[in-house]
């Protein structure tokens, strides 16, 4: 955590909100790695949202953040995007993501989008302030302690940049993961080092990001652990990518989520049969 | 011809910084202030010092080994100092010559057994200096030059001898820098500062530190209590 | 070792991907950097303010910075200083090299300086009648070498201690016989110190230009700096107009900060501040000093949004900490600066056009801006290049066309749920034991990884089956 330079979350005063959580609505916004190619990580973030005492709905009109638009530059198509994503989630008392990389494009990029438009821009503003990464907020917001967990092995955790860097999510999933019964942590090298995803750049420099994702898989087969944990699809999914290229299969990658809502046995059996 | 060129590009440098957004145009005692009020004691971070007396704190740095190639001592009287260099030049087995500093102080002193007007433009010679300051803050050594003060007497030698008077010994480098201000009000400013912390070195090649890259390999500071 | 374009840049990375040891040489360099600067900082537990109190100064000085140039203008005269202004590269070395004409100058020692790299003095004075001998040590090597340099602080970072060796023994007068590195450098010093006090003329950058004095300051670890510009007759500044700061005391919590950033030390071992030349009875110094100040693209990223970066102090841990330079080295860039400050600078200093592909090259993962010194948003300045070469449509065609396609589904919710449906029966089709190793359209991926075999419909889809089923049962 030396690198870190902001401590301060801009969300601290919600332990008092946090009293009665239940009358406020939370809508799920699940991201398109999760609505596509994982949904068990969406069932997952229901159930722990519920089990926190939330009200969860999942709008139905949703469908991506903008981060592929808008770090390829195009704003117009960003706020094409946005004004969408706002009218859908605005009227939330909370807006949730299982993923610190989408919930930060929301939190920190519309409103630069929407610097010549000051309407816009207050309503992004307005969302920005209600948007939150799922496990940080099960704990910052929630004070969420998971319960009668349990998974036998070991894990080792990787910290997607933007959660990392930009939210803060850090001590939240590990002290969630540490009431896991049969559970235990091995830590990672580089643990905060980015696996080379980065959405668009994975794909546009395809080898800079393998020789970064390679580097990685490194340190996670070093770690020697049965997971491979994180909060973001898009790295677990990168990851686990190169680690079954390798013809390593000895390593699960699981969203956090997953795990705390006690899926992951299920998972693990549906990967040992196919 | 040149002159054109300058001239016409100061024109644009200055227009197009008129033009930008970021720059203000402020009457010069504004910006004075808000400059002032950067140096604001509440402002400052400063590492923490060894010890609160100055220059307790630049001997427990230099002994802790934080100053690169760097030994220091500390004798009470001036005229101790012959002394002090001789065994210098035991320690480093080295021949008895000596490039002094042409200034008062060091003048006076007896130099006895010691060859003291050297050429050190070769290896292997010490040089030894009066240095105007020492920082406690980085173990540093202040020479302004001047008549008296060949900036290549820091530079040349392979070893170098530093004498401080106590009094001059600082806690920070602001503190030297503040002083530095002053000069350069009353246009005092000498055309060299250096601002010495240990010796020549370099990590050029494999990362692998090596002390005597151009100038001095050996730095022994000497701070004198009482001139 | 020939100078890359930085618009061959794809072509770059796959060779320096190629290079079997490259990865090796990078990090001997960036993990030392890093470990130090970690411990560096722990050890100033007040980092972060001094951080912001950096910032600041550099905000300051930015904002006023007409205000400046013409106090430091004013009293580098006053000291005797012959002041030049360049607005471009090409000025800013011809002003450097008429100068040593005048002065009949046949050899000129250099202290590095980045910035002379970015105007082109190398190659000017390689191109003409002069000698030019760099002083810094990895300087020297790559100059040896015929290199471009691999790194804003360690510029022959990529050089191995067996091929210094061979370039000392070809090229010193009095070369060692030892691979010791400490005998390579005494060679290197026994070369150099006849040239230093030999040579006519003595070029040097600055770290900071005080306002207050008209005052260039030099940062080295050598000491080489000094001895450049203290034996020739005339000393010639080159500067970029960024540097400013108001005074003396304004620099100092910027050194605290560079230092330790830089090379994870609590300071350099030489800062000397130069103030014009030599007074009237002084024992030694150069007789006539000139400082060129350069603008060379500063003035137009003051114009255009992008006045953070003129806070940089150069100190590189940006490079030191970015995952994309330490795999592809800096050599990959094509140009003087590499690494995220690099790719920020690049297209001010050449143009968008030829420096654009860097600026995708990152993962926008944040740590260059964790690391910076003085707070520069890099990952946000990168973006905003991204969204210039949007706009100007450098972009590939294919690109675009996939952005916006996919920007045209996200817009529209149903149209998108539909396509994810449709997307997994494609994606089923090629997957075999939980993963898909090849696909169409998404070679970019499965070209190095796999893919994870999807469930078989998509959450929305299983989502609304139990709401249904939900309200059926009640
Ligand atoms: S951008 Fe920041 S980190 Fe990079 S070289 Fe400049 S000051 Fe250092």
């Amino acid at each position: 955590m030396s690198d870190k330079n902001n401590y301060t979350d801009a969300n601290q005063s919600n332990t008092i909100e946090c009293l009665n959580i239940s009358e406020k609505r939370v809508g799920l916004f699940v991201t398109c790695l999760v609505n596509t190619i994982r949904p068990s990580v969406g069932f997952a973030s229901i159930t722990l949202l519920e089990q926190a005492g939330c009200t969860v709905e999942v709008p139905a009109a949703q469908s991506c953040c903008g981060q592929p638009a808008f770090n390829s530059g195009d704003d117009e198509g960003t706020r094409q995007i946005a004004y969408q994503v706002i009218e859908q989630f605005e009227e939330f008392d909370y807006v949730i993501l299982p993923s610190g990389s989408c919930a930060s494009m929301i939190k920190n990029n519309f409103i630069e989008v929407f610097k010549e438009q000051p309407g816009w821009q207050a309503r992004a503003q307005h969302l920005a302030d209600r948007t939150h990464e799922l496990l940080s907020f099960l704990v910052d917001v929630c004070n969420f302690k998971p319960n009668g967990v349990e998974l036998d092995g070991t894990f080792t955790y990787h910290d997607s940049c933007s959660g990392y860097r930009s939210l803060n999510v850090y001590e939240q999933p590990r002290e969630m993961l540490s009431t896991v019964k049969g559970l235990e942590h091995k830590p990672l090298n580089g643990h905060s080092e980015c696996c080379g995803f980065g959405g668009t750049f994975c794909v546009k420099y395809s080898d800079i990001s393998n020789a970064i994702v390679s580097e990685k898989v490194e340190n996670v087969v070093a770690a020697d652990a049965d997971y491979l944990l994180g909060g973001d699809m898009g790295c677990l999914m990168n990851i686990a990518g190169k680690l079954n290229r390798e013809g390593n299969q000895k390593i699960t990658a699981l969203h956090t989520a997953e795990v705390l809502a006690g899926l992951a046995p299920k998972i693990i059996g549906a990967n040992d049969a196919s | 011809m040149n002159k054109q060129i300058s001239d016409m590009s100061r024109e644009k440098i200055f227009s197009a910084i008129q033009a930008a957004k970021p720059t203000i145009t402020a009457d010069a005692k504004t910006i004075e202030d808000e400059a002032l009020e950067l140096l604001k004691e509440s402002e400052f971070a400063r590492p923490q010092l060894m010890s609160a007396d100055a220059t307790e704190a630049l001997m427990l740095r230099i002994d802790a080994g934080l100053v690169i190639g760097t030994t220091c001592e500390k004798i009470s009287t001036l005229d101790m100092l012959p002394h002090s260099v001789k065994q210098f030049f035991n320690k480093n087995a080295l021949p008895s010559e000596l490039k002094v500093q042409s200034v008062e102080p060091l003048n006076k002193l007896n130099w006895q057994g010691i060859t003291t007007d050297i050429d050190i433009v070769n290896d292997n010679t010490v040089g030894l200096c009066w240095a105007e300051y020492g920082v406690a803050e980085t173990g540093s050594f202040v020479a302004h030059s001047g008549p008296e003060m060949p900036i290549l007497l820091n530079f040349l030698p392979l070893y170098l001898i530093a004498v401080i008077p106590k009094s001059k010994i600082l806690h920070y480098m602001d503190d030297y820098a503040l002083i530095a201000n002053e000069m350069a009000k009353k246009k005092q400013t000498p055309r060299n500062m250096c601002l010495i912390s240990g010796v020549s070195g370099t990590t050029d090649i494999e990362g692998v530190l090596v002390k005597g890259a151009h100038g001095p390999e050996v730095l022994h500071i000497i701070i004198v209590e009482d001139e | 070792m020939q100078a890359n374009k930085p618009e061959n840049f794809t072509q770059n990375v796959t060779d320096a991907l190629a290079q079997p040891d490259l990865k090796m040489i990078i990090r001997r360099t960036t993990d030392k950097a890093e470990a130090k600067r970690s411990d560096a900082i722990a050890n100033f537990p007040e980092f972060e303010k001094a951080r912001a109190q950096g910032q600041k100064v550099k905000d300051h000085t930015i904002k006023h910075m007409e205000h400046y140039l013409a106090e430091f203008e004013k009293n580098a005269l006053a000291q005797g200083t012959i002041v030049h202004w360049a607005s471009t590269a090409e000025e800013a070395s011809k002003i450097v090299l008429d100068i040593c004409r005048e002065h009949k100058a046949k050899k000129v020692t250099r202290s590095k300086s980045m910035l002379g790299e970015e105007i082109g003095l190398t190659h000017a004075f390689d191109n003409s009648e002069m000698e030019r001998i760099e002083t810094d040590l990895a300087e020297h090597i790559i100059q040896l070498a015929g290199d471009p340099p691999s790194h804003i602080i360690w510029p022959a970072m990529h050089r191995s201690r067996e091929d210094v060796v061979k370039l000392f023994r070809e090229f010193h007068s009095d070369p060692t016989y030892s691979e010791e590195i400490t005998d390579l450098v005494r060679s290197a010093r026994r070369d150099l110190r006849t040239k230093f006090l030999t040579s006519d003329i003595g070029i040097s950058g600055s770290n900071f230009l005080l306002a207050d004095s008209g005052s260039s300051c030099t940062v080295t670890n050598e000491g080489n700096a000094e001895l450049t510009i203290t034996p020739p007759k005339v000393h010639i500044v080159t500067a970029g107009i960024e540097k400013l700061v108001p005074s003396m005391a304004h620099a100092i919590p910027l050194l605290r900060l560079l230092t330790r950033s830089a090379t994870g030390a609590d300071i350099t071992q030489y800062i000397t501040f130069h103030n014009g030349p030599k007074r009237k009875n002084d024992a030694d110094g150069p007789e006539e000093c000139h400082i060129v100040l350069v603008d060379n693209g500063r003035t137009k990223m003051l114009a255009e949004g992008m006045e953070e970066m003129l806070r940089c102090i150069r100190c590189g841990a940006c490079m030191n900490h970015c995952v994309v330079y330490k795999h592809i080295g800096g050599h990959a860039y094509g140009s003087v600066y590499p690494g995220p400050m690099g790719s920020v600078l690049t297209p001010h200093l050449q143009s968008l056009e030829v420096a654009n592909k860097q600026t995708h090259a990152c993962t926008m993962n944040g740590r260059c801006e964790d690391v910076c010194p003085v707070n520069i948003p890099l990952p946000k300045l990168l973006r905003s290049l991204r969204a210039q070469s949007w706009e100007k449509k450098y972009e590939p065609l294919t690109n675009r066309f996939v952005v916006k396609f996919f920007g045209v589904l996200a817009k529209r919710p149903q149209l998108f749920q539909l396509f994810s449906s449709c997307s997994l029966i494609f994606m089923k089709a090629f997957s075999r034991n939980g993963w898909i190793k090849y696909m169409p359209f998404t070679s970019g991926w499965t070209r190095n990884r796999d893919l994870i075999e999807p469930e078989t419909t998509t959450f929305m889809h299983q989502y609304k089956k139990m709401k249904k089923s939900e309200s059926g049962g009640s």
